[in-house]
Formats: structure tokens, sequence, C-alpha cells
């Protein structure tokens, strides 16, 4: 059944890609779908795209392990705000100032060739070391269950993305995480519920008589408040300016969708993560002994649910790779094609040409990442360490400086992203090695990040910003998503009630989404908490 | 009451609490003028057409 399940996923993802490929006309709809994102496209790619390998392995492994709150209650929150800020913020702002990719803003805020050089060549290591391990972790789970090799397991994943996303690009990408996303969320609704219901409310409740802190912060392994705080640090500033979450906003139709995303797509967020974690402690009740602990829901979808549903579980991990890669490939492959070569080599291509370099970039990007995964080199797991957070410490202080600050410069924005990812790998590696003893509760992170705003401050008031991009900033404060919106609806006729209609059910969809997140936490505190 | 467990459900509960107060502000503050204006311009529209017909029939 496995291997059925296997193949029946790749045959849909091959599939989307070839009728997707007949509505990419030109390379607008390729980088973002021609902005033809409806709400619950953009919603659903926003979910799939949160829900990572990361979440259903090593998290609810650590969950299983240590108690369901040690990583959710600080770490978990802090990614939940920052996908928030990343559509609301960053992602609303970048598509008001028309960008395609993350590397446009910084071309478009400063002109500068090195400013997008370095930009890019932290989005390509990041998105790589984050992405790659991923692959290769999930890759290696799957090998085990369907007893695929892992080597043939990596070719017919990259086979699948490429037949996909070389074809189909952001537009391929969007439809195959709705589709897919029904499987991530029976795991939430179907799955979990049914290791709970097995394991039982109250038994789970009472792991801490036997696993002492089980049920705390702390968790079993009592760590300190510093790293529940550092943690919610490194996921909320990472998240804020991740790149696979910002660039979900850009297909979008309007800001209305954009508003309603706000509000729906995030509330998905704690939703598909606090039921794993739960479960993850009933499986706790139900399989004390499990190892690789990182295998544990695995565990539990094949062995305490029907084979249909489980099916339904190995599917859905599946669907979490595939939308981690596929997410990978096109960005890493957007970077290459468009922001490296088209732009920074100031290459002037027609639109069909333009198109054309896209999917060759999006082949070498799938061969590149391929060749990683088998071979393995201990290099990409020593990126691993730092990739993630080369967001939170490279481009978050610079971007935020660049909205908000009329004195901010290129001068400023590149001493800023170098300082901060160069100190961020030489602080982690001295700490790492005891050479530097650091007060409980400070990393790396947070040194790198004091680093990277000193320098970005200090530059920028030593060096003043040049006329462009003077006139950028004053350009940029006058742009809003709601005023391109307006525009946009007082061209169709009847444009008034229209607007009008949007605003209201932006505003019902947010009461409501609060109305059930009290339902559905309240009733979980009413079983778990007291 | 296990506390820990109540700042999870908090936390989450806090999630689209916040999103709304952020949309919101975002509609009352770029939008809600925008419409207030532009419904002004429609009443004083739609009271130059019912001027110019009565001007019209008499």
């Amino acid at each position: 059944m496995a291997i059925a399940i296997f193949i029946i996923v790749l045959i849909i993802y091959i599939f989307v890609g070839a009728v997707v490929s007949k509505f990419v006309k030109n390379s607008d709809d390729f980088y973002t779908m021609g902005g033809k994102g409806s709400t619950i496209l953009i919603v659903s790619t926003l979910a799939a795209t949160f829900l990572s390998a990361t979440t259903l392995l090593g998290i609810a492994g650590q969950s299983y392990t240590e108690g369901p709150l040690v990583y959710s209650t600080l770490g978990s929150f802090g990614s939940w705000i920052g996908t928030l800020l990343a559509v609301v913020y960053i992602g609303r702002k970048m598509k008001a100032l028309d960008c395609t990719t993350m590397p446009d803003f910084f071309e478009k805020r400063f002109k500068s060739k090195w400013v997008s050089v370095v930009a890019t060549i932290i989005m390509i290591i990041g998105l790589i070391g984050y992405g790659v391990v991923q692959f290769i972790g999930a890759g290696l789970v799957l090998s085990e269950i369907i007893d695929i090799r892992f080597e043939l397991i990596m070719v017919l994943f990259t086979i699948a993305l490429l037949a996909f996303t070389a074809f189909g690009g952001m537009y391929s990408v969007v439809i195959t995480d709705t589709i897919m996303l029904f499987t991530m969320l029976a795991i939430t609704f179907i799955i979990a519920p049914m290791i709970i219901g097995q394991a039982g409310f109250d038994q789970i409740k009472n792991l801490s008589e036997t696993i002492p802190g089980y049920w705390t912060l702390a968790g079993a392994e009592d760590r300190s408040i510093g790293w529940s705080i550092s943690q919610f640090l490194v996921w909320i500033l990472f998240f804020t300016c991740m790149p696979a979450l910002v660039s979900r906003v850009f297909p979008a139709k309007n800001d209305f969708v954009i508003l309603k995303v706000a509000s729906i797509g995030v509330f998905f967020a704690p939703l598909m993560q606090i039921p794993i974690f739960i479960a993850a402690g009933g499986m706790q009740v139900l399989a004390p002994n499990i190892t690789p602990t990182d295998n544990v829901m695995v565990f539990g979808f094949m062995e305490f649910t029907p084979p249909a549903i489980a099916g339904i579980g190995l599917a859905a991990l599946m669907a979490t790779v595939l939308s981690t890669a596929s997410t990978l490939f096109v960005l890493v492959g957007f970077a290459l094609s468009r922001d490296l070569y088209e732009r920074i080599f100031e290459k002037k291509l027609t639109d069909r040409q333009s198109l054309l370099y896209a999917r060759i970039a999006q082949i070498i990007v799938a061969a590149v990442v391929c060749l990683i995964a088998i071979m393995q080199p201990s290099a990409i797991y020593w990126i691993s360490i730092y990739a993630g957070s080369f967001f939170a410490v490279g481009w978050l202080p610079t971007i935020i400086a660049s909205f908000e600050w009329r004195r901010m410069n290129s001068k400023a924005a590149l001493s800023s992203m170098i300082i901060g990812v160069t100190t961020f790998v030489i602080f982690g590696e001295l700490i790492r090695r005891g050479v530097m003893p650091v007060p409980e509760g400070i990393d790396e992170l947070m040194l790198a990040l004091v680093f990277s705003v000193g320098s970005l401050i200090i530059i920028a008031l030593l060096t003043k910003p040049n006329t462009y991009e003077l006139q950028y900033f004053t350009k940029m404060k006058q742009t809003s998503m709601a005023k391109i919106t307006i525009k946009e609806f007082q061209k169709k006729p009847n444009g008034l009630a229209l607007i009008k209609k949007q605003y209201r059910q932006v505003i019902l969809s947010a009461v409501a989404i609060t109305l059930i997140s009290v339902a559905i936490w309240g009733y979980l505190f009413v079983q778990l908490g007291l | 009451m296990n506390i820990s467990v109540l700042i999870l459900f908090l936390n989450a509960t806090l999630l689209p609490v916040l999103s709304l107060i952020i949309v919101v502000t975002i509609l009352r503050k770029q939008y809600l003028p925008v419409i207030r204006q532009m419904e002004k311009e429609e009443a004083e529209q739609l009271q130059e057409e019912g001027k110019v017909n009565d001007a019209y029939k008499m």
C-alpha cells in the first residue's frame, strides 16, 4: 500500500504540472501566477508552506520525549506571529512595491549591484541549508516506510518536482499546495484526534506523574526560560522575513485577499501544529519507547489508525516534503534566473527568453539539490545549523530599516547584512567549541543581531543616502496596497459597493476565526489544563 | 490549573485577536476614509442628477 500511495502522490504532482503549464503564458504567470491568487489559494499555499517536515518529524519527536509544551508554548508562538508579520507587514509592503521576488526589493530600494548580490547569496545559502536537510531527513524516513532505496526516492522526488516547478513555476506550487492541503489537514482533524482518543486526555495529562516536568514549559529536560525565549526569538525573526512565506503574498489578487489571509491563513499555523504535539504526547502513553523519536507521528498513523487513514498520513508526509522542496526549488531558481542573471548581469531578455531561462534555472537547481541530497556532504549539515537564521540576522534589520528609515542607504544595508551573517557564524562556532562562554539564555543569534542592527545604525548615521534612495523612499511611503486595490475597484462598475462588500467580508472572516479559535483552544485547555 | 498549558492556549487565542486588531486598524485607517469620500461623491452626483431632472421636468 505504501508504495502505491508514493506513486499516486507523485502522479498527482506530475499531472498538475502538466495541466497548469498550459496556463503559464508569460514570466509573470511563472513567477507570481499573474497575480490571480484568490483567498482560498493563498490561504492553502501559506498553510502548506507553514507545515514542514520539521513539525511532523523533529519537533513532534521533541514533544514526544520532553513534553508538548517545550517547543509549542514560545517557539511555535514565535513562528505564528512571524507568519502574521510576513503576510501583513513585509509581504503586503513588497507586493505594493510590485516585487516579484524578495531580492527584487533590495534591487528597487538601493539600485546597488553589491546589495543585490549579497542579499541573493544569503537567500540561496539560507534556503538550500534550511530546505535540503529537511528533504534528506524526510526522504530517509520515507525510504524506511516504503522500503525503496533513499537515492531512488530522491531522484523520483526531483523528477516529480521538476515536472511541476519547471513548467508551472509558482502557479504549480500554489495549485499543488492547495490540492495536497487536505492530506495535511487530515493529520490535524483525523489522525491526531484518533491517537489522542486512544491514549485518552486523562492519561496524557497524567504523564507528568511518571515523567517529571512533562507538562511544563521547561519539559522533561528542565530547559531554562532563557532557552525558551531564545527559541521564540529565533522563530519570530526567521519567519517574519522567510522568503517561502513572504513570497506567498505576491500572487494575491488584491489587498482584500491579503487581509483575509492575515486572519484565516495565520489561524492554520497553530491549528496544524498543536494537535500534532498533543498527539505526540498521546504516543508517549501508547508506545513509550519509540526510536528514533523523529518517527513518532509516522509510527502513530501506521500503527494506531486504519490502513486508509494511514495512507492519507503517508501522503501528508510526502506533501510536506514536496511543498518545502518545491518552495526551495522555485525560489532558488527565481534567484538564479531573475535576480542574478537578468538583473545583476543586466541581461535584457524578451518575456519569452525570460520564461525559458527561468525554466533552465529550475532544472539546474533541481540537479544540484538532488546531488546534495544523495551525496550528503558534511558541509550541508554545518550550513543547516545556521541557514534559517541567516534571514533573521542578514535580512530583517535591513528590510525594516529600508521600510521605515529615511537615512537608510546601500552602505548601511551592505554592512548590516555582511556583519550580521559573519558574526552569527563566528559566535556560533566559538560558543559551540566552548571558546566563548555566554550567560544562560544568550546565544549567537542575539549577539549577531546586536552587531547587525548596531552596524546598520552607525553606518547609516555616518553616511548619507543618495538622490535615488531618497526619491525611492518618498515613493515607497506614498505607495500602499490599499491605494492600489481601491484604484482597481474604482475602475469596475459599482466599485463602491464591491469595496464595501469586501470590507465587510474581511471583518467577518477575522471575527469568525477569533470565535472559532476561542472555542477550539478553550476546549483543549479545559481537557488538558484544568 | 496548569499555568504552562494556559499560556499555550492563550497564545494560540491571542494570535487571531492580534490579526483582528491589525486587519481592523488597516481597514479603518486606509479604507474607511476613502469609502466615506466615495459615498459623499456619489450622493452629490445623485443630487446633481436629481436637480438636472427637476429642471428638465419644469
